[in-house]
């Protein structure tokens, strides 16, 4: 299997019972596990649950305990609403017996409204972009290689951030900015690339928070508290999507970042919100999240 | 509904029932549905209840599930999730009829320091710049009902009236906000009565760009869900601006994310807010 084969394969959940599910654990080649595959396997595990003329336009969850990459994770989903136009799912991830992540998800039957939405920057295309690995790898960060391995699916172009190649734009103090697909194609089932793009989602938001400030990120502690995503528009997450991330704040060990998605073509096709902790790293601290 | 600092004080003042559940009052409402920003504020409360100090809630998340019956109270009852060494968190739902209404998880931390910045506060006329329109009693009781009494409203303007054109976000919208008297020094009230005034005007900022406002009743409105993350402590009965973006709208949806400065300058909290925005046709909604 390619590694786009890969993650598909740990999104395809086993039912265990009516709502019940288990998600695979893959190769990692870091003792532990990446937030966005529990999010994503999540997701998949609360579409499971609804009838598919029902789409998710968000999710909202939280980060509780580090996950043990030797066991495989379960999901049990509750069912907090049956409406109409709006379907409400609880999803429990968990391992030995305890909570580690807890995402609610809201699913709606598609209709049509008013449109609006903001501008595309301008940036440059995907092809202008550095291999993201190759630019963590430059910067210092001792886990490039083994984060490039764990994303492995992931084609991240960078453009640049606060302090390396991007311009202030729109009163942001800490940006950056990438073009992200999946390097292989996905088939043609929305759930597959809603589920694709929400993994992807947290390779590289709480890493804003950092854009303005001096520090190797390998040197820092870094845990997703919480992670939230909008769906506005549907959109394949292997064609090249815009990821344009800002934080407005940080304070008190703890970062704030925000994140546009944009298809190439200018269609604003989600927003995703996520808090994080961030703190310089000292010896022997733990940290909250699924990220140690 | 509340229509100073100490009837909102009241409303917020839970009846525990037992270990982690409480009730929460109603008042009288004009209104066929209790207002978000008191389930929201409520359930915050009760969460907060279950929490020892020093730890402090930054964030909460919440889904609206059901519209709330003011002839009732509502029951909140909370779910520990985590009682970490840093972070602690606690899930409410809040239930009426034997039903879920609204469900809300909370996060608290306790406090450290870190890394720091914070983006500036946008050039905007002052709450009593002669510019910035006060919103009357009368008019928040015509456009809103009572439930927004208790806030003092100004209105610097949108993309419809008084912002200029940004062509990067046709949809925005300014307002100064207060609770009308003041409140205890406890930081603890504060972000409640934040959280309470927090969902107010927000969905105007989607509006804006479509011609439509909630006054003229030419559209259904109804909070999807509700987010706020904390940034840093402040006072809700001092004037903060709220400074409202909304991204997208599309499939009878929008969404809006807010910045919160305090007069002086410093951001102090963001929220986030998706909502149901259709056109009200005839009898379908």
């Amino acid at each position: 299997m390619n590694p786009t084969e890969e993650l598909v394969d740990l999104l395809d959940l086993e039912q265990i019972d009516g709502d019940l599910f288990r998600g695979k654990q893959p190769e990692s080649a870091r003792a532990r596990v990446y937030g966005g595959q529990v999010a994503a396997q999540a997701l998949m595990a609360g579409i499971r649950t609804v009838p598919e003329e029902y789409a998710v336009h968000s999710l909202h969850s939280y980060f509780l305990l580090g996950g043990d990459y030797a066991v495989p994770i379960i999901y049990d989903v509750e069912r907090i609403r049956d409406g109409r136009s709006f379907l409400t799912r609880r999803v429990v991830a968990r391992q030995h017996g305890r909570p580690i992540y807890y995402q609610t998800l809201n699913f709606q039957k598609p209709e049509e409204g008013y449109e609006h939405q903001d501008l595309i920057p301008d940036v440059g295309a995907p092809e202008t972009g550095f291999d993201l690995v190759e630019v963590m790898r430059k910067g210092g960060n001792d886990e490039a290689d083994a984060l490039g391995k764990e994303w492995g699916a992931l084609d991240v172009r960078w453009l640049g951030n606060t302090r390396f190649g991007l311009e202030s734009d729109d009163g942001h103090v800490s940006q950056a900015r990438m073009w992200v697909r999946l390097k292989e194609g996905l088939g043609d089932d929305p759930r597959v690339h809603a589920a694709a793009f929400t993994y992807a989602s947290d390779v590289s938001l709480l890493g804003s928070t950092l854009s303005v400030h001096d520090v190797n990120p390998s040197k820092t502690q870094m845990a997703s508290l919480d992670h939230t995503i909008w769906f506005h528009r549907p959109f394949r997450a292997d064609q090249w999507w815009l990821y344009d991330q800002w934080s407005p704040s940080a304070q008190g060990a703890r970062g704030m970042a925000f994140g546009r998605i944009f298809t190439q073509d200018g269609t604003l096709v989600a927003t995703a919100a996520q808090e994080g902790l961030i703190r310089p790293r000292r010896g022997g601290s733990e940290g909250p999240g699924v990220k140690e | 509904m509340p229509r100073d600092a100490d009837e909102l004080l009241a409303l917020l003042d839970l009846e525990k029932l037992d270990d982690d559940l409480f009730r929460g009052n109603q008042m009288p409402t004009t209104r066929p549905m209790v207002f978000g920003g008191q389930i929201a504020a409520q359930s915050l409360v009760a969460a907060s209840l279950t929490v020892e100090e020093p730890y402090v809630a930054h964030s909460l998340h919440s889904y609206f599930l059901q519209p709330g019956d003011p002839s009732v109270p509502t029951v909140y009852d909370v779910e520990n999730l985590r009682d970490g060494r840093s972070f602690v968190t606690r899930r409410v739902i809040a239930q009426q009829h034997g039903r879920p209404i609204y469900a809300q998880t909370v996060n608290f931390q306790k406090a450290e320091d870190g890394f720091e910045h914070g983006e500036s506060m946008p050039d905007v006329p002052g709450p009593d710049d002669s510019s910035v329109r006060p919103v009357s009693r009368k008019q928040q009781e015509e456009l809103h009902a009572d439930q927004w009494n208790v806030a003092d409203i100004r209105f610097v303007g949108s993309s419809a009236q008084g912002l200029d054109e940004d062509p990067r976000h046709p949809g925005r919208q300014r307002v100064w906000l207060r609770v009308s008297s003041p409140l205890p020094d406890d930081q603890f009230w504060h972000r409640a009565a934040f959280t309470y005034l927090s969902d107010m005007t927000l969905i105007g900022a989607a509006m804006s760009p479509h011609g439509i406002s909630f006054g003229k009743g030419d559209a259904f409105v109804a909070s999807l869900d509700h987010a706020v993350w904390f940034h840093r402590p402040f006072r809700a009965d001092e004037w903060w601006l709220y400074d409202q973006v909304s991204p997208s709208a599309s499939a009878g949806r929008a969404l809006v994310i807010a910045r919160v400065f305090t007069q002086d300058g410093q951001l102090v909290a963001s929220v986030a807010q998706e909502a149901v925005l259709r056109p009200r046709k005839g009898a379908s909604s």
